[in-house]
């Protein structure tokens, strides 16, 4: 096995760690810059060569940065399809990144909450992700890289109309900025579609767990600013800072509204939920996500003493497919894989119990 | 703004049509445009994708020299750099290099004024302390630019041609900055 695979493998997940401001309602808060290398066309356009020469130049800098004891590197090239898709489910890169054919490679901190992707739409895409709400942190913590970068190396950059992108959805501030949200009160209580609409006229996208195009599994919703033009990156994300509040406020009372009035259809939805994924023996994705989304709401809610939110989030991360091939330590197709997924499940949730 | 035919989705497109010095405007979004495209005459022959694309023309400002032009007149363009075409920008939605901004400079100016919530960067500058930024003259571009828009719409020209002289004199400045 690729040994910087294994070694996040064996990561506690920074970004899911127990600890961040509001994580009972925020998984975590990533942002991420786009920028380009002057003289170069952008990846869209660029020969392997070129492609590969963006990297060395690139990870040379990188490597110059304060970041430099703590890299780990991953060829796009060189490693397994599968291991690319653990990186992928650890959303450390794009699906776009995994399936595009151009020489590419990430650079990620050992606790991943930093990593550059080289050669992904732009020549370079990185960002910073930790636990909970805490945009700001996260900004400073990605403005600081991003200024040590600036140089080391030659940005593409226009004086109008800022940092040039591949595709000027991105450009000025390249800069997106999003929340991770688990919203099962706002889902339950019907409300869900009226708050996606309204976040959505003021701009921000909505998107399911794996960014575009995925659905809204196990009640996660990704939250970001689509505008990059026109305000600074501070104002972005302060303005996505305030519809996170309210979003968070909004699920607090509607989960609420349910304890006091619906007590009973709550307790069931969390009951079974745990049933399910502490007996059943064939568990398939889209199940054991809806499960662990109602069971991380009763823990939310105090409901269990045994079972701690770390146990949840890891579970949210190791039931996709290719973790849990890595765990079973072989390739195993998907009707196996909701086999071993019931067991794995069930065996963690045992452990908890026990403590 | 909401799409005045169906009240629900928000109003991307925008007609604006004088017919015998009546000014006739409608909102409305991407999916009525299509229905309506089939029936109204004013629409009548126009794919919303390249309506879309097209608009770039039309929203000319007054101090951006270039005429309006419509899609017949409209000259393939390919970028002199990296070759990539107006077909490869229509497919993809993405450019080839960082002079593909100025080659398609014509179609993007629209497309972006959609996109974004400015039209200007106001944000941080590779290598440059705060102090030095040109962020705050961009801002006051962007404003003073929608005070033209503004102008403009309600036909004030004589006033807006003293803003558009503000707004291209503070572009000079950045320039020599």
């Amino acid at each position: 096995m690729n040994t910087e695979i294994s070694q996040l493998l064996n990561n506690k997940v920074s970004w899911l760690a127990d600890c961040g401001p509001n994580d009972d309602i925020a998984i975590s808060s990533r942002i991420r810059l786009a920028r380009n290398l002057r003289g170069l066309p952008f990846p869209t356009n660029a020969s392997p060569e070129q492609m590969k020469h963006v990297i060395a130049t690139v990870e040379t800098a990188v490597q110059k940065t304060s970041l430099k004891d703590e890299l780990l590197r991953f060829d796009m090239e060189a490693i397994r399809a599968i291991d690319k898709q653990v990186l992928f489910e650890r959303r450390l890169v794009s699906r776009e990144f995994i399936e595009g054919k151009i020489p590419g490679a990430l650079l990620v901190t050992g606790d991943e909450s930093l990593g550059v992707m080289i050669n992904e739409e732009d020549h370079i895409r990185m960002q910073a992700m930790r636990p909970g709400f805490q945009l700001g942190p996260v900004w400073d913590e990605l403005n600081k890289l991003d200024d040590e970068l600036s140089a080391l190396v030659p940005y593409v950059f226009d004086k109008e109309l800022g940092f040039l992108t591949s595709c000027p959805t991105n450009v000025g501030t390249g800069i997106r900025a999003s929340v991770m949200l688990h919203l099962p009160g706002l889902v339950l209580s019907e409300q869900i579609n009226a708050v996606i609409q309204g976040v959505s006229k003021l701009g921000f996208a909505v998107r399911g767990i794996f960014g575009e195009g995925s659905k809204n599994l196990g009640n996660l919703f990704q939250v970001s600013n689509q505008s990059t033009l026109g305000e600074s990156e501070q104002q972005i994300v302060q303005q996505l800072g305030s519809v996170i509040t309210q979003i968070i406020s909004h699920e607090k009372n509607a989960r609420r509204k349910l304890l006091e009035s619906n007590q009973n259809f709550l307790l069931n939805h969390v009951g079974r939920a745990y049933g399910t994924l502490r007996h059943a023996y064939i568990l398939n994705s889209e199940e054991a996500l809806e499960s662990l989304s109602a069971l991380r709401l009763g823990v939310d809610l105090g409901m269990f003493s045994s079972i701690d939110l770390h146990t949840v989030n890891e579970l949210f991360i190791i039931i996709h497919p290719a973790h849990l091939q890595k765990y079973a330590g072989k390739e195993i197709d998907s009707e196996e894989r909701d086999v071993f997924r019931a067991s794995l499940v069930r065996e963690r949730l045992k452990n908890a119990d026990k403590r | 703004m909401i799409c005045e035919i169906c009240n629900k989705n928000p109003a991307t497109i925008h007609i604006q049509e004088i017919v015998n010095g009546q000014k006739k405007v409608l909102h409305i979004c991407a999916g009525c445009a299509a229905k309506k495209s089939t029936e109204d005459p004013l629409l009548q022959g126009f794919n919303v994708a390249e309506m879309l694309y097209n608009l770039s023309g039309q929203f000319g400002l007054p101090f951006n020299p270039e005429p309006p032009h419509s899609h017949e007149h409209e000259v393939e363009l390919e970028c002199p750099t990296c070759g990539w075409k107006s077909e490869d920008l229509r497919k993809n939605g993405k450019l080839g290099c960082e002079d593909c901004y100025s080659t398609f400079k014509s179609v993007l100016d629209s497309a972006l004024k959609n996109m974004h919530r400015g039209s200007l960067h106001v944000g941080k500058s590779p290598g440059e302390t705060p102090d030095k930024s040109c962020g705050h003259i961009m801002l006051e571009i962007m404003n003073l630019q929608k005070e033209l828009d503004e102008l403009v719409q309600r036909e004030e020209y004589e006033k807006a041609a003293v803003i558009r002289d503000q707004i291209n004199k503070l572009k000079q400045d950045v320039n020599n900055q």
